[in-house]
């Protein structure tokens, strides 16, 4: 399938008035009556935006994954859903990483729990020196 | 510092007994909430397949996740499938998404892509990937239809016309029946000789070979082969391009009834 938006260079939210006049100013005659045929009726433009939300979304996750030149994908969906490959997002190191910081986490607080009754009777011993000084210099 | 909430789909990832089960059930139920909404026979459908499942969590949580068509929890678990079923693996999965995919033997353009995707991302080859479902479906693996075409939803129309037209000639046939049997029992049992009526397409091609209705087989293939010969392009071949071009065109017409009227039985 084609990105008919994409041709026409709108994005796919415009309305219907952007769209009338994008195939109006469109020179290429095939992709004009193609356009006004899928895009110009309202029920088939509903029809045709759901598949291209999806293509859309099959076309980011394969640029994830690296699956861009898959065998499945080297029709006219390919040529025009096709990202640029981007590695760094993937989602299982993500994961990784984030339960990782939980633990992490987790292990510091059990840390300074155990500690918590020393500091807890260091902060009240500074405390009383405090007022026991400033009794002192009051004096 | 990046947040360390977790979403929905990577607790119930991190709770599981086997992360690549309630990953492939998520993937299932992507398959199947791409033909529209989860139906309940879908759901019933899924819900049969994870019993056979050890991922040991409720399955309707993930359901529910799978209907929302979250992006990212589709990517990790594909990641998390890539992962454990690669290559020869793949296929147990593989039929099941065939399953859930195809209802009453269609199969939706979204659906189909989203196979593809699956196919590729499990590293299952077109050809291996066609075999498999074939014996599962029993039907050949065909290209997703493209309704970014014209043609696409030409044949719509075309199919919903013919629907129409078919149901429209069985009620005149119900009609005519009834007529029948009465002017049967007025007249006492005499059969009229009319054959069949003519269709509206039939005599337009029937027109164009200069016929009228009833004409009979052999009328038909004398007229064509008559016209055939003097609105042949090659007869027009030193006239310049322009009379080729329309003396083409004539042929065409001439061809394309003739084809018509031969294929279709209905015209003797």
């Amino acid at each position: 399938m084609r990105d008919l938006y994409k041709r026409l260079g709108i994005s796919q939210t415009a309305s219907d008035a952007e769209v009338a006049a994008a195939i109006e100013a469109c020179q290429h005659t095939a992709l004009k009556t193609e356009a006004s045929v899928v895009l110009g009726v309202k029920s088939r433009r509903e029809e045709y935006d759901r598949l291209h939300a999806l293509l859309c979304d099959i076309g980011r996750l394969r640029a994830r994954l690296g699956l861009t030149h898959g065998q499945y994908w080297l029709d006219s969906a390919a040529n025009d859903f096709s990202l640029a490959p981007d590695n760094d997002r993937s989602r299982h190191d993500a994961l990784v990483s984030k339960v990782t910081q939980a633990v992490s986490l987790h292990d510091t607080f059990q840390r300074w729990r155990r500690y918590s009754p020393w500091i807890v009777a260091g902060g009240f011993a500074m405390i009383a020196t405090a007022t026991v000084a400033v009794g002192f210099l009051a004096d | 510092m990046a947040t360390t909430r977790f979403s929905p789909f990577e607790l119930l990832l991190l709770k599981s007994r086997n992360q690549t089960d309630t990953a492939a059930l998520l993937l299932l139920t992507w398959v199947a909430a791409s033909k529209g909404s989860l139906s309940e026979t879908d759901r019933q459908r899924l819900a049969d397949m994870s019993a056979s499942m050890r991922h040991g969590h409720d399955c309707q949580a993930i359901l529910d996740i799978g209907a929302r068509q979250d992006l990212d929890a589709v990517q990790l678990a594909a990641e998390v499938l890539q992962k454990d079923r690669w290559g020869t693996q793949a296929s147990p999965f593989l039929r099941q998404a065939i399953e859930i995919a195809v209802t009453e033997g269609k199969l939706a353009a979204a659906t189909n892509h989203i196979l593809r995707f699956l196919a590729d991302l499990l590293g299952t080859s077109p050809p291996q990937f066609a075999q498999l479902y074939l014996e599962v479906i029993g039907k050949p693996f065909e290209s997703p239809e493209d309704p970014s075409r014209e043609a696409y939803w030409q044949a719509r129309e075309h199919a919903r016309q013919q629907q129409r037209s078919q149901s429209e000639q069985r009620q005149r046939e119900q009609q005519s029946h009834h007529r029948q049997r009465h002017s049967q029992e007025g007249t006492g049992g005499s059969r009229q000789g009319s054959g069949r009526p003519h269709g509206d397409k039939t005599l337009r091609a029937l027109a164009i070979l200069g016929l009228d209705a009833g004409a009979t087989r052999s009328e038909i293939k004398k007229a064509y082969r008559r016209l055939a010969q003097t609105h042949h392009p090659d007869r027009f071949f030193a006239l310049g391009e322009r009379d080729v071009a329309s003396a083409s065109m004539r042929f065409q017409k001439i061809q394309k009834a003739y084809e018509y009227l031969m294929q279709d039985a209905r015209s003797l």
